[in-house]
Formats: structure tokens, sequence, C-alpha cells
């Protein structure tokens, strides 16, 4: 092989491909950039934030519903964003309360990922009984909004993130199931997968080495709209005043917490939580927009 | 006496202009009929006045029944339906009737209707809400005359008054062979109040018109339209909108807005509902109670007044009514309001005293804290999450490291009730302090209805022989007393600890006034109008 060969090859590898598909949108870079900060400042919120807004020593309820810019009583700081109620820097409920957005939203994603994309591949591959039964299943799971299903469970285990977690991972598996399922069953008729068969590998092997990489793509859409989806949950869940304690507020929280004053004028404890929301929801879907086209062959620009 | 004598004549000449003037107004008045359009909070679920005691059943209730002894607007006791009553002995009580009441359909009030209004609530076995924990102490009743009711008790009753003043009387004749559907419908929906029931449709809205041959003053609405508008926000546009003239309930964070527009007024006043801090007084380890390292204690320093006291010295009440509860509160010292019967003005409001509370917590044995999780309801009291949550920022700051859990009304009450919790928070309402003692500190005894709402399971023999006293005196001034004394006592030893009282609100349209009562109802017959 030429070494022209070879850079042709590489200029063709699918990950370029992607990677140059995707910077074709402008929008799409501007999102993927948005999310890189806002992923960042999650991460390092504790360094960022000039407090930390669960610990209740660190708050004063004198400094209540100060409008953004105000100084604390003791001079010693400026809540550049106003407080809340109890006194708590805003600035710094937001940074902590994107972490929990982004902690749940991720974590909850890629174990729900796990389990509906490995019952998906079974059933999908094996069809049967197994595939008849898991979607029925997975028809009864749709048929609930995903909402009601947390809802009742976090009513049955009560406040914590990982009870909200597993209240998503319960309320959003059936969408990789399915969709993990429609995939395999169509991958696994093809040739390959026959030869790989004749070869006589092992089913393991074949499902995961060979099935599995292959239904990715959508999946991986699938996946990044589901983040954004279960950080809204959780921010509604919150709202409901169902998911996280008083004391750790989460965006949904802070925002729920800020709802009563808007009429007042008090309009900073709601609004600059639902700006942190929106841009991490607007920015999550950008990228899985673009990714969808990205990897949808269909869409695909010749 | 001269003074007062052309004080009088100088008044008779004022009352002939005035009859004119309100002779004329009548006249006009008759071509537009007074119409009175009020925003509920809370739903009315039945008008069988036996049939649900909640407290806006009986708000509403009171516009078309009354009963013996009725409650003025700062909670005192005041003649109904009876006339006067008087102990004969220590265990009767008789009732004089007023002459010449009339029901809505015209017949005349008797002995009668009061015995079976008395009896009415034991019948209605399938009630979800009884009465009859009022009637309960009656062992016999007896119709003297046509005006006259005896009323015998097991064992001297002094609250027995206070009791009737929350049974309703209604017509026998009317009522007799009908159920609680007949007074939905309204056949059976005759009493002698105010106004008389035109149409009941449950959840959405109730109509009235008023009784003209009330005993009472009469009432200034020839009709009166109830809506229930149980969301805040809609609540409160409905009276902006001129939909309706009155709502009560207005929503903590709106009072600011509403007082600077020109076309609504707000009325608020102190109610009864006052909130104290339950704390648990009978585990040797408390489930809530840790060490600094968040392991769980092996001893319960609740139970040790030193520490109670800390943590009442560690409240900021005037911060936190001021701050937290937006001035929709006053700071509390007993566990009644201001004016009920029994209140105890001697009892100052703990002064706000850190290092005093840190001095207690060193000699109690813990001069660097402990850990304890404060528990409240999110959704009962106003601004009750805030409430808890600045209790526990105020006790990080004398070292007790505090944390918070908040559970919606329905799960929290269950789990308080079955004292899970170590330190939580309770509202109450009550026009008596020794029915508040026996409920709250009373040593829990569930055969005779004491300590029912002990969450901690205070238990103080001298406390509990005080209310006793009290609740066997048939004299007011005795019953007073020993209610005090039973108070005193028991905040002395930091039983509970006493927060704060709660205001109530109602907006209402220019033009219209209303004082607001103790026990938070809204009284259509109390609204006025004024120029």
């Amino acid at each position: 092989m030429s070494a022209a060969d070879q850079a042709a090859v590489m200029r063709d590898h699918p990950l370029r491909r992607w990677i140059r598909a995707y910077a074709d949108s402008r929008l799409a870079l501007a999102g993927l950039g948005l999310l890189v900060l806002i992923v960042a400042a999650a991460i390092a919120a504790p360094w960022l934030a000039p407090q930390n807004p669960y610990d209740l020593m660190q708050l004063d309820m004198l400094d209540g519903r100060l409008p953004p810019g105000s100084v604390s009583g003791d001079g010693e700081l400026r809540y550049l964003l106003g407080t809340d109620a109890q006194g708590r820097d805003m600035l710094s409920a937001i940074l902590y309360g994107l972490r929990i957005s982004v902690v749940v939203g991720v974590a909850a994603t890629l174990l729900a990922l796990l389990v509906g994309m490995t019952l998906g591949l079974v059933a999908g591959y094996f069809g049967g009984r197994f595939d008849a039964l898991l979607m029925r299943v997975v028809d009864i799971q749709l048929a609930f909004p995903s909402i009601l299903t947390a809802m009742i469970l976090l009513a049955l285990f009560g406040q914590g993130i990982d009870k909200i977690i597993i209240a998503l991972v319960a309320s959003q598996w059936a969408y990789y199931a399915r969709t993990t399922r429609s995939v395999a069953m169509v991958e696994a008729d093809k040739a390959y997968i026959e030869a790989a068969r004749l070869l006589g590998l092992s089913t393991l092997r074949i499902v995961f080495r060979h099935l599995l990489p292959n239904c990715l793509p959508p999946l991986m859409v699938v996946a990044a709209l589901q983040v954004a989806a279960a950080i809204a949950l959780e921010a509604t869940l919150s709202f409901l005043g169902l998911g996280l304690p008083v004391t750790e507020p989460s965006l949904g929280l802070l925002i729920a917490n800020g709802f009563q004053y808007l009429y007042s004028g008090r309009y900073w404890i709601s609004l600059f939580p639902g700006l942190a929301l929106l841009l991490t929801l607007l920015a999550l879907n950008l990228v899985a927009d673009q990714l969808r086209d990205v990897l949808n062959p269909r869409l695909r620009k010749s | 006496m001269v003074q007062l004598a052309s004080g009088t004549q100088f008044g008779a000449h004022w009352v002939r202009v005035l009859a004119l003037v309100l002779g004329l107004w009548t006249l006009v008045g008759t071509t537009q009929a007074a119409a009175l359009k009020i925003g509920l909070a809370a739903e009315v679920t039945t008008v069988d006045p036996h049939f649900f005691n909640t407290g806006p059943n009986n708000a509403f209730l009171h516009h078309v029944f009354d009963s013996l002894v009725d409650v003025d607007a700062d909670g005192r006791l005041i003649s109904g339906l009876a006339e006067s009553w008087v102990a004969v002995d220590a265990t009767t009580w008789e009732f004089r009737l007023r002459k010449g009441v009339k029901f809505h359909d015209g017949s005349e009030l008797s002995a009668e209707d009061v015995l079976f209004s008395l009896a009415r609530p034991a019948q209605l076995t399938n009630s979800p809400g009884s009465y009859t924990s009022y009637t309960k102490p009656i062992v016999a009743s007896q119709a003297v005359d046509r005006y006259t009711v005896r009323l015998r008790t097991a064992t001297p009753y002094g609250p027995l008054p206070l009791d009737l003043s929350s049974i309703f009387i209604v017509s026998k004749k009317a009522v007799e062979k009908t159920g609680t559907e007949q007074f939905n419908a309204g056949p059976a929906a005759i009493g002698t109040g105010p106004f008389r029931l035109v149409a009941f449709h449950k959840g959405e809205r109730i109509e009235l018109a008023r009784h003209e041959a009330y005993w009472g003053v009469r009432p200034e609405w020839d009709t009166v339209h109830f809506r229930v508008l149980a969301s805040d926000a809609p609540r409160l546009s409905a009276l902006l909108a001129g939909d309706v003239d009155l709502i009560e309930a207005v929503p903590t964070a709106d009072l600011a807005r509403l007082k600077t527009n020109p076309r609504v007024s707000v009325t608020t006043r102190t109610t009864w509902r006052t909130l104290f801090w339950h704390l648990d007084q009978f585990r040797d380890r408390s489930p809530y109670v840790t060490d600094l390292a968040g392991k769980p204690l092996d001893r319960n320093p609740l139970k040790d007044v030193r520490v109670r006291r800390a943590i009442s010295k560690a409240i900021n009440r005037q911060a936190l009514v001021e701050r937290s509860l937006e001035g929709r509160a006053v700071a509390a010292s007993n566990i009644n309001a201001p004016g009920i019967f029994g209140y105890n003005s001697e009892i100052a409001v703990e002064a706000y005293d850190p290092a005093g509370a840190k001095k207690l917590l060193a000699e109690a044995g813990y001069p660097e804290g402990f850990g304890l999780t404060l528990h409240g309801p999110n959704n009962r009291y106003i601004n009750d999450a805030q409430v808890v949550q600045t209790v526990a920022q105020l006790l990080n700051r004398v070292g007790i490291r505090a944390k918070v859990e908040t559970l919606p009304l329905s799960v929290y009450f269950g789990k308080a009730r079955a004292s899970e919790y170590s330190m939580a928070l309770l509202g109450w309402g009550s026009l008596a302090s020794d029915f508040t003692l026996r409920s709250i500190v009373g040593t829990p005894d569930a055969d005779r209805g004491w300590g029912t709402w002990n969450w901690g399971r205070y238990s103080n023999p001298a406390v509990d022989a005080l209310v006793q006293s009290a609740l066997e005196s048939v004299s007011p001034e005795q019953r007073e007393d020993f209610a005090r004394q039973a108070a005193k006592l028991a905040l002395d030893d930091v039983a509970v600890i006493p927060s704060h009282h709660q205001l109530a609100s109602w907006g209402l349209r220019k033009g219209l006034k209303y004082d607001g009562r103790v026990d938070e109802f809204t009284y259509a017959h109390e609204v006025r109008s004024v120029k």
C-alpha cells in the first residue's frame, strides 16, 4: 500500500469523517463549546464557587433575598447573582446545581444505556419468547409518561441523588432497549454476522464484538438526547419538591424556591437557575441534533 | 350625668337623621341587590353540619347554621342560640335559649331541635371527620321547657360551652328523615344562620341569600357567592380582576405588591395557629441525634433541660419572623396565641442568646455540640421549609450540626405522629390552652385522649395534674388560672419550644372592610362596606 493510499484511508477513517461532518455546522460547534464550558464549570464548582451553598454554617439568613451585586452583611462576599431566601449565594448554588444536573444526567444515561442496550441486544439477536416478553414490558413502560414512573418510584424510595438516578434509569431504559433491538435485528441478518457464525465464534463474542459496535451510532444519538431529557426530568422532579433535600438545592429546586417571588419583583432567584438550565439543555440538544445528522447515513450529504 | 343625658338627646336626633338617610338608601338599594363574592382557599366538602369536621367546612357552615355558644373574632365565647348558660352543679349545665329564633323555613327554634342536633353526630357512623369528640362528654340531656336545656357530664367538665360552639343546631323537622345528600341538595339545609342556602356545587361554588328573619345583626349582603379558588395565583388574579370582592389566604410573596395597589386593601391579624418544636424526650438514643462524626449518639441530649433551653436560646425569633416569614408571624412565648383563653402573658419570648446557648451546651457536656436532623413539612404552614432551614442555620451557629429534612404533609404527619423524629415542627390552633396542653404536652394516653399530638412524649405529672384541674373547673376564672399555671410549668421545663404565631391575611376590593378572625374563618356577615 502506498503512502498516498494510506493517507486516503486515514482521511476516510469514519471518526475523521464524523468530526469533519460535525464541524460543518457552526451552531453545533457553538453548542459543543458551551457544553464543554458548562461541564467544566460543574466539575470545578467547589473551586469556582465563592461559597459552599450546602454548608449551613456559611449561610446567613440576614442576607436573604438580596438583589444581584449586593454585598453580604459582614462585607466579605459580593453576591453577583443575588441570594435566595436562606441567604445562599445564587452563583454558587447554580454552579453546584449544574454539578448535580451533570452527574445525574450522565450517570442515569449511562446506566440506562447499559441496561437497555444489553437487553435489547439479546432480544434482537435471539428473538423468540424472551424478545416477545421484553418488548411487551417495554410497551407497558413506554405507555407511562416517564415523569409518572419517576414520581412513583421517588415517593417509594425517598430523597437522595442515588434514588433520583435509579428513578431516571427505571423510566428511561426502555428507549434504549427498543432502539437497540430494532437495529440488532437488522444487523443480525447481515452477511458479516453470518460469516462470524460460520467461523465458529462464540455467541458472546459475536454479540458484543461484532453486533454491538454496529448498533452504537443510533444509540449514541438516543443517548445524547436522553441526557438532556434526564436533566430536564431531574429538574422537574426537584421543582415538584421530590428528589433532593432542601438544603442541597439542584437547579429545579432553586427555580421552585424563587417561583413565588416572581410577582414581587425578586426575579433573580428563579431567573438565573432557569437560564443555566436552559443553556445546558440547549447545548445538549444542539450537540445531539448534529450527532444525529452525522451518524445517520441517510441524512449524510453525498 | 347631665352631660350624658344631653349626649343622649343629641344622639336621638342623629338617630332620626340616620334613619331617614338609611331609609332613602334602602330605597335606592332595592334596585341594586348587594352581592358579595368571596374566593375561598380551600374546598367546602359538605353542607351537612355534623358530617365532616374540617376548618373550611366549619367556616362555611357558620353562615347557614348557628351553635348554642358562639365565638367572637378574638376567640372568646359569646352567646349564640343560647342567651346564657350556667353550671347548675359540678356536672350539670343549663343553657337558656333565645326566644323567637326562626329557621329558614319559618319554624321556630325549640329545645327539641337542640337535643336532636346534639345527638346527631354520634348517629353518623360513616363520618370521615367526626364531631363526636365535642358531644362525648355529655352523658344525659333533657329539655326542661321549650327554651331550657340541661346537659349532664360524667365528671366536672369546664370546656363544655366551648365544645358546644362547634356543634351546629339543625331543624329536627327538616332533618329527621334525611341524610347528608339532602343537605347538599338543599331541603335539609335549614338552619337559623344569617344566610340560607340557594345552591351548593361541590368543589366549585356556593350561593347564599340573606335570612330576613335572622335573630342577630342583619348582614349587609342580599346574596353571597363563594368560589373555591384553591391555587394561590388564580385566587389572587380573581381579586385583581374584580371577579371576586374578597379572598382569604393572600399569597405571602405577593403581599408587598398588593399593599401598593390602590384598588385593593389587605387585612392581617394574628391567628390561633402557633408553631413550636417538639423534642424527643422519651428515648435514650434518639434516631436523628448523632455525634460530630455522624454516628448515633449513645445518649439523648434532648432529655437534658439545659440542652432544650440552649436550642431555644439559639433561635433568633425576631430575625426568623422578619426574614424567613417576611413579617407574616409574631414571635411566640406560649403555645397558644395572645388573647386565647389561658394565654400566660407572664411568660416572655425567649431572648436570642447564642453565647448563653453555647454555655448551657457546655454545662450539659456538649461543648462541641452534636449532630441533629430537624424535620418539618414543606406545604403546610407559611414558609415552613424556610423556617426549618433557618432554625438549622441558627443551631449551627451555636455548634449543633443541624441538618434539614422537609416533607409533604401527608408523609410528614404520619411519621411525626409515630414519634419517628428527634426535633420536629408542629403548628396548632385551639381556643383554650388547657385543650392545647392536654394534646401537646400531656402524658400520652390514647384511652383518655391525652398527649395525642405529644410527638416528643414529654411527661410531667405536675403539668398533667394542673391541666386536669383546669378541665374540671366549671368556673371560667378558676379554669383559666389553672391553665396558665400549667403552661408556665411546662414551658419553664422547655417541654416544647414555642416559635411563632402565624398571621392570616385577607385581600379585599377597595370599599370593603373585614377585621379578620383569630380562627382564620371568613364570615360574609362580618364584611362591611365603607366609604
